[in-house]
């Protein structure tokens, strides 16, 4: 249903002056499908954040979505501290910080070179990198933490760092390669011709192009790797190394949990992640690299 | 402007020493022997070249590119994988020193004995083929209309982004409520609509449980597979969509003939990570039913964590996993190669 | 690199300390303790500061107390137990199923010597510290607290159905929660999607119907689960009060969500433990609205569990565990700590005073029985506890006859290999 406007909302917006009054009830419809569903989408956030904001008692007593009637935001005050926050964000930020610009980087070579140079073993190469993003990991947490501690990395970050960039390889690599791919032959052969090496091609050209996809992985290894849980429990033993989503265990008790703090916290961890989504989702913009890839 | 001689080596006649020479170079262990390197590329008047020129070999190029990936990769992902795969002719609880060895014992116990295993087949299934089919389905059609010059489409965008990035057990939660029978949301907004028929024991009863958990699971990955399809339809060239409607195609066929086409790619590329994420699902059950009620909500992938980490029979788990891990490559392995096959004939 | 560096400059930072450390000949004690968080951030606190009171009183030495959820907890001590990267002190449920496995991989020390050096059992509660004694090979494991679970129930809702006074005998209860149904209030509220909370009422309704000794031998698996017919009646008694009695839907919840409708008055018992006391002050409620009393099962134990602190073999400095152990143990840490991690403490010399109206009776309910009968996952082995439980929930949502359910079990634990 939605197939249909879009590309007539194109249509509208190129012939401009000369709009068509027929097409705009679609767009409008749209919009309002659009509106709907995006309050539907928004519901969960509303509850998370009326839950940080109320008592202890409150959020016993009072239904879900309702607004908190005292605001309790001692709650995030209380999280933070509770939770070591000071410590867990140092922690999560340096980890992420490392881990995803270069696991990304190195993903880029790899999924370049099986891309583009002819290899007696790419396909192959390729078939074992996807076999990685199968593996069923969370039994695997036992084995880990033997080849990790047999390394003496339990309890640093590239104990933690190396797994991750391990387990991003596959889904990174499979992904640029299947871009990569389909950028023309034309543009490096002709680079190629001139002598230059497969570095400089793949530095100077195939990165620019393929910006928006970097873009879109830098987003998704950010949000993966700063919500990652089960390693690094597994990995990280000392409290004072803990990330972000080990934190969050503070505030689960056997029996209870404390709802207002824990749902402070989890916004506090929301956070950050929402900013680096604000800030590297420009790159999706039509028309910034179309031209390029015409060439 | 290096020297013509140092040309890629495929331009050299082949000969059988030669062929020997450069297969062992393809192995990488001699690549470091810079006489190794000359003789395979049947030049031997360059043996003790330079470092800059030997790079230029675009093998050796390939090589720099792959290695320091692979070898992570290697070593802390498949390395512990090849463990598992040994762990499930064993029998171990974490704690003692020995492993024994028990041969298929474990295949054979969840094959025949298992109460639970079969369960938790049929529900990955249905589960895969509805993740294969509406996350994706439901990404397109937000990336398409997202894609297009509308009012506030960065906000939209982004709200339709955020499930992702909230940690899944978060997302448990948050649905966990939202289907509570009594305080959630659902119900007390039918029961103030008046459609009370319509409750549901969202969570609780066994037959619309598995499916409750889906939508949560919709909720959050749709992102996902968004975020790809923004990225791949920049792909699209504009210039040809222009091109078609001026020739008088409808948005139909804009759509079938340019626009699809240029996204074969990001679909597969969707399809298949949708394929894999789904056969891992974890977190979300996890999260909202345990597996339950009564482990009718038990997926291949919670089972094998169940097995290994709470009951800590690892040797079960790991071989549940390599059950889910053969199922998952029988199902990609031969659609890659259809996807591959396909593109090289275009090409 | 920048991986590289950071390495390096972490690895000499400890070669760097690691240097100091043996130039000065300072020896640095040190000890670990895995355990769980507590529900109310206070009890943390307490927790934290017995470990830095024992450094203050013990120069030279530094406890490290590591707190997570429940299951996390599980997970990393099972991954790390058997590792030289383990705790010192690790917390765990007494009991064959749980602690006992660490015990049957010989992960625990036994204390043995040093319940004789520090002369424990002349301070510890004999029903807490029994525990200790359920393994073979010595004793193991200290206690760490020592909890009872009891029906709690709304005072008004009792009084609006007609109900003057507590049952004494399973019939009376049987009879109260049928008047209640006549005034139409849901007897109980469970969270069935947590298991071991409906597990609960299974587990007092098996005591009832057979009673001390072969409870306990059905537990232990020594008795067939067929061949016992108060075996197949306790399923049959457990889908009456999951079906008539007890608020409706609940398989979906979890604990949580049905401690919310406790507290709303949607129903008026919940089988729960001495902890909810602090739970109902800690969210508000007036503790005047609520009453317990143990769940009559006609015969003479308490339903109730302990959680002990185990020596792991692998610690380093046994000696030094065991002194943390006798100092978090001593009357006066245990009598500054009342109230805060328990509602009893362990240790029989502390006094109560200034307690809260159900703490008060829970006081007396610890000093009235002597003798304990544990929660079935702590009994069972674990892969035993995940089938018991889904036979439990599928007589609970009315999928199987009871028949079939003791059925299934016993051909699950028959077929254990």
């Amino acid at each position: 249903m939605t197939v249909t406007p879009a590309e007539s909302i194109a249509v509208t917006f190129d012939t401009t002056a000369a709009g068509k009054p027929k097409r705009d009830p679609i767009l409008i419809a749209l919009w309002i499908s659009l509106i709907v569903v995006a309050l539907i989408w928004v519901a969960p956030f509303v509850f998370i954040v009326f839950t940080s904001l109320k008592t202890k008692a409150a959020v016993t007593s009072t239904g879900a979505f309702m607004p908190p009637v005292h605001f309790a935001f001692e709650n995030y005050g209380n999280a933070w501290s509770r939770g070591n926050f000071a410590s867990a964000f140092f922690n999560s930020v340096i980890i992420t910080v490392i881990k995803v610009p270069l696991g990304l980087a190195l993903s880029a070579m790899a999924a370049y070179a099986i891309a583009k140079i002819p290899l007696k073993s790419g396909k192959a190469l390729l078939l074992l990198v996807v076999f990685g993003t199968m593996i069923p990991f969370q039994v695997m947490l036992a084995p880990l933490f033997t080849l990790v501690n047999s390394l003496g990395l339990i309890d640093t970050y590239p104990g933690v760092i190396l797994p991750y960039i391990a387990f991003g390889v596959p889904y990174q690599v499979f992904i640029l390669h299947g871009f990569f791919k389909g950028i023309p032959k034309e543009l490096s052969e002709a680079a190629l011709i001139d002598g230059a090496s497969h570095f400089t091609i793949f530095r100077r050209i195939f990165l620019p192009v393929c910006l928006p996809v970097l873009a879109a992985l830098l987003i998704l290894d950010f949000v993966s790797t700063w919500n990652e849980f089960a390693m690094a429990l597994v990995l990280l033993q000392d409290q004072h190394m803990w990330t972000l989503p080990l934190g969050l265990m503070s505030f689960q008790g056997q029996f209870s949990s404390d709802y207002g703090q824990l749902n402070a916290a989890i916004v506090m961890t929301v956070l950050p992640a929402t900013l680096v989504y604000l800030i590297f989702q420009r790159y999706f913009v039509s028309g910034l690299t179309s031209g390029a890839v015409k060439g | 402007m290096p020297p013509s001689s140092c040309r890629p080596s495929s331009q050299v006649e082949p000969k059988s020493s030669l062929d020997a020479g450069r297969s062992r170079l393809q192995r990488g262990w001699l690549l470091l022997d810079p006489n190794a390197h000359a003789l395979a590329a049947g030049r031997p008047e360059q043996m003790r070249m330079s470092l800059r020129n030997r790079t230029h070999d675009p093998r050796v190029q390939a090589f720099l590119l792959l290695a320091p990936a692979m070898a992570i990769y290697a070593i802390f992902a498949l390395y512990p994988m090849l463990n598992v795969a040994i762990l499930s002719f064993q029998k171990w609880n974490g704690l003692d020193p020995q492993r024994p060895f028990v041969g298929l014992a474990n295949y054979q116990y969840i094959f025949t004995h298992d109460p639970v295993f079969w369960v938790a087949f049929r529900n990955t299934v249905i589960w895969t083929i509805m993740c294969l089919v509406f996350p994706p389905m439901v990404g397109l059609l937000l990336a398409l209309s997202l894609n297009q010059k509308i009012f506030g489409r960065n906000t939209f965008r982004a709200i339709f982004y955020l499930p992702v990035i909230i940690a899944p057990i978060a997302v448990a939660t948050m649905w966990k409520w939202m289907y509570d029978p009594f305080f959630g949301l659902f119900n007390e907004m039918l029961t103030s609509m008046g459609l009370q028929r319509w409750i549901k024991d969202w969570l609780g009863d066994r037959n619309i449980a598995l499916y409750s958990v889906f939508v949560a699971y919709l909720w959050q990955s749709v992102g996902f597979s968004m975020v790809l399809f923004l990225a791949g339809l920049q792909n699209v060239s504009q210039s040809l969509v222009e091109a078609a409607r001026i020739d008088g195609a409808g948005r139909w066929a804009v759509f079938k003939h340019v626009t699809f086409p240029a996204l074969r790619t990001t679909i597969t590329i969707v399809l298949v990570l949708s394929i894999i994420s789904s056969l891992k699902a974890f977190d979300i059950v996890y999260g909202l039913t345990g597996g339950g009620p009564a482990q009718s909500t038990q997926m291949l992938a919670l089972w094998a964590f169940t097995q290994a980490m709470q009951i800590f029979d690892f040797g079960r788990g790991a071989a549940i996993s390599v059950v889910l891990l053969l199922i998952t490559i029988a199902i990609v392995v031969p659609y890659l190669r259809w996807t591959q096959k396909h593109e090289e004939a275009e090409q | 690199m920048r991986i590289n560096s950071k390495y390096v400059s972490r690895f000499g930072a400890i070669a760097i300390a690691a240097a100091a450390f043996a130039a000065t000949g300072v020896q640095a004690q040190d000890l670990t303790l895995w355990t769980l968080n507590f529900d109310n951030d206070a009890a943390n606190t307490a927790l934290k500061k017995v470990a830095t009171d024992f450094e203050a009183a013990n120069p030279g030495t530094h406890i490290e107390i590591v707190q997570r959820a429940v299951d996390e907890h599980k997970t990393a001590l099972r991954v790390a137990a058997g590792s030289s990267k383990g705790p010192d002190i690790y917390f765990s449920w007494a009991g064959l199923g749980l602690g006992g496995e660490y015990v049957k991989a010989g992960l625990s020390l036994p204390l043995d010597k040093y319940y004789t050096q520090y002369k424990w059992n002349d301070e510890l509660l004999p029903s807490a510290a029994a525990f200790a004694d359920l393994y073979p090979g010595g004793k193991h494991g200290v206690p760490f607290t020592f909890k009872g679970e009891a029906v709690y129930y709304n005072k008004k809702l009792f009084q609006q159905a007609g109900i003057t006074e507590e049952p004494k005998t399973y019939e009376d209860l049987l009879a109260d929660a049928e008047k209640l149904k006549t005034a139409g209030i849901p007897a109980f509220t469970f969270g069935g999607s947590v298991n071991w909370h409906v597990m609960r009422l299974m587990d007092v309704i098996l005591e009832t119907k057979c009673g001390a000794e072969k409870h306990d031998a059905l537990m232990a698996m020594k008795s067939d689960w067929t061949k016992e017919p108060c075996a197949t009646d306790a399923f049959a008694e457990f889908a009456k009060w999951t079906k008539d009695y007890t608020l409706q839907p609940f398989m979906g919840i979890d604990n949580k969500q049905s401690y919310s409708l406790f507290t709303a008055g949607r129903a008026a018992m919940m089988l729960e433990g001495d902890w909810l006391v602090s739970q109902l002050d800690g969210s508000g409620a007036n503790l005047d609205d609520y009453g317990i009393f143990p769940f009559p099962t006609n015969t003479n134990r308490l339903y109730g569990f302990a959680e002990y602190n185990y020596v792991s073999t692998k610690s380093k400095d046994p000696d030094l565990a065991a002194k943390f152990l006798d100092y978090f143990l001593s009357t006066k840490v245990q009598q500054d700590l009342v109230g805060q991690i328990s509602s009893i403490s362990v240790n029989k010399n502390v006094q109560y005073t200034n307690q809260k109206p159900l703490e008060a009776e829970w006081l007396d309910i610890f000093k009235t029985y002597s003798k304990v009968y544990m929660n079935g996952d702590q009994a069972f082995p674990l892969d035993v506890t995940t089938e018991y439980f889904r036979v439990i929930n599928d007589v609970a949502a009315g999928n199987i006859e009871p028949a079939d359910a003791a059925k299934q079990l016993q051909a699950f634990i028959a077929g254990r290999t």
